[in-house]
């Protein structure tokens, strides 16, 4: 019996969305074949997640907790991540593929001589291995491909699995772990815009994403009403994000954050190969724009052909009718 | 300051692709910079004409490669090394750091940068192993540098906002392509890269252990994306269509 071991990334307070959805996949997995699901929470309070992560059928939880990770730091990350590879030595180590996951998984998988797959779109167990899919070529194709290994490594793409509560009663094993900041020669100075209360482009549910057709302060307001009434996470295209009408933690595409919503209403976005790149893994596409021809509507599932100052404002109007 | 560049040649994601029983067909004589790489050159650059210094660019790749090194010479880089490999190799993110970590090992340098992932694979480990390999402190995703007495001051896009990290030198730093707008040579820049110093290694006279060049990772195939149907298009009335889309997604989609 192997053991196939989840990180659980912890945000503002609240577990990753990506994290359980990793989580439920290996616990699917370990189910059907016969090896142990088993978490790793590595945080400021470790233990006040434990709770949330055996609901999804971890039957181990590790946690590592302490007051160096009350932001993201990669060396005493990559310490912990190693001492949990030590204790747990899992044959498959999952995380969700989120920033702060890019900015460890080589470094990990370099400091653990693990073979390594990062931003998957499907795995499965072989033999001795992984099989996995990854969007390449600015995900205009896939490529199969397998990692062989006594320790693999492996990031999945927000929304790639569903979660799955599958409860369980998990032993719990802390481990000992002490960071001396005199070790860190990076010194983080400051976090600029952390979100608060804003809605997680990676996690959310819902986005309104604005594009170069939206630029000026009535587009903008628009926008931002269409994504209260939907309670969803903004976003942007590079020409706003470069323009500097939105921030650039907002950019959705290639070179911004990659996203899968249940529904992606993209406003004024023409659907440069980039920004579909980020998003086209979305379940409902909405696309408005005036240009019948703008090739974000040859992947939308519905798209208005129309001047967006025209039709958002009915549009939010009967979307706060259904919201009633 | 000395700034090493590693850069990689990649085939141009904008180019027309096929699949032809698993394997990639593609238009070979499109080979270019990675984009992300790109961008590291133009950081270097930017921060050498500065603050003084020098740029060297290194690759690993086949000998056509040779043409995105000219590129980097003549964007204004001072000089390159080669790294020759066989044209057709199955090195994974791991082979190329550990190669590179060979080459460092006897090198002096204060910052080494990279693209945060090449443009053909997307995998974004290689910067993060190199450094740990070198054992530098590191950041990945950078969206702006700037040097300030001694440190590398890294903007690096995180999960919940802009991190703003100080690196002491030697350190490695991998960049985004959000940060600049990298030049595009000039016909002197272009005269110029052809009398700029490249040396060339082979990757087989390197002191590279073995078993580090067979990878853990394989490609084993290509397949086509199942391509997302285009769906409904409507137009008319502004009203009538907000009406109409705003119903389709509550009942039909279930996504209100």
């Amino acid at each position: 019996m192997s053991t196939l071991l989840t990180h659980i990334a912890v945000s503002d307070g609240k577990i990753k969305r990506s994290s359980l959805e990793v989580l439920s996949r290996m616990t699917q997995l370990a189910e059907s074949n016969g090896h142990s699901s088993e978490a790793v929470i590595i945080d400021t309070n470790a233990s006040n997640y434990v709770d949330e992560v055996q609901k999804y059928g971890a039957s181990k939880v590790y946690t590592i907790s302490d007051p160096i990770f009350e932001n993201h730091q990669n060396t005493p990350l990559l310490k912990a991540l190693s001492k949990v590879m030590d204790e747990a030595n899992p044959f498959v180590f999952g995380f969700g593929s989120t920033e702060g996951t890019k900015d460890i998984l080589g470094a990990l998988a370099a400091n653990t001589d693990a073979a390594v797959l990062s931003d998957v779109s499907e795995f499965e167990l072989i033999d001795g291995g992984i099989k996995a899919t990854r969007p390449v070529m600015a995900a205009k194709i896939l490529s199969d491909n397998e990692a062989h290994g006594d320790n693999i490594l492996v990031s999945v793409r927000s929304g790639s699995y569903d979660l799955n509560e599958s409860p369980t009663e998990a032993e719990v094993v802390d481990i000992d772990f002490s960071f001396d900041e005199g070790d860190l020669k990076a010194t983080l100075r400051e976090i600029i815009g952390a979100s608060g209360d804003k809605i997680d482009l990676s996690e959310a549910e819902t986005i309104v994403a604005a594009g170069r057709g939206a630029k000026d302060d009535e587009g903008q307001e628009l926008v931002e009403e269409l994504a209260s009434v939907l309670n969803a996470a903004l976003g942007a295209s590079r020409a706003l994000t470069e323009a500097g009408v939105m921030d650039p933690s907002l950019q959705i595409g290639q070179t911004g954050k990659v996203v899968s919503p249940q529904l992606y209403i993209a406003v004024g976005i023409s659907g440069a190969i980039q920004h579909v790149a980020g998003m086209a893994n979305s379940k409902v596409i909405v696309a408005i724009n005036k240009d019948p021809d703008a090739p974000i509507f040859d992947i939308a599932d519905y798209g208005i052909v129309g001047d967006l100052y025209k039709v958002l404002p009915p549009f939010i109007e009967e979307l706060k009718k259904i919201k009633e | 300051m000395k700034f090493y560049v590693c850069i990689k040649q990649v085939p141009d994601v904008d180019a027309p692709i096929q699949i032809k029983d698993g394997n990639l067909i593609q238009d070979t004589d499109r080979m270019v910079l990675n984009a992300y790489d790109a961008s590291a050159v133009e950081e270097a650059l930017v921060l050498t004409e500065e603050h003084g210094g020098e740029v060297e660019v290194v690759l690993v790749g086949p000998e056509k490669a040779k043409e995105t090194i000219r590129k980097a010479l003549a964007m204004g880089a001072d000089k390159a090394t080669h790294i020759t490999t066989e044209d057709e190799v199955d090195y994974d993110s791991a082979v190329y750091a550990n190669v590179l970590a060979t080459f460092f090992e006897d090198k002096e340098y204060d910052i080494i940068s990279c693209g945060k992932q090449s443009q053909d694979t997307d995998a974004g480990l290689a910067g993060s192993m190199l450094a740990q390999h070198l054992n530098l402190s590191y950041a990945t995703n950078a969206v702006g540098l700037s040097i300030e007495d001694e440190n590398l001051v890294v903007k690096r896009q995180g999960d919940s906002g802009q991190e703003i990290i100080a690196l002491p030198a030697p350190c490695l730093v991998t960049c985004s392509n959000d940060m600049n707008e990298p030049r595009i040579p000039s016909l002197k820049g272009i005269m110029q890269s052809k009398r700029k110093p490249m040396e060339t290694i082979a990757l087989s006279d390197m002191n590279v252990d073995e078993s580090v060049l067979s990878a853990k990772t394989q490609v084993t195939g290509y397949k086509e994306k199942p391509a997302r149907e285009p769906g409904q298009k409507f137009e008319g009335e502004p009203d009538e269509l907000a009406e109409k889309v705003a119903k389709l997604l509550d009942e039909e989609e279930n996504v209100i």
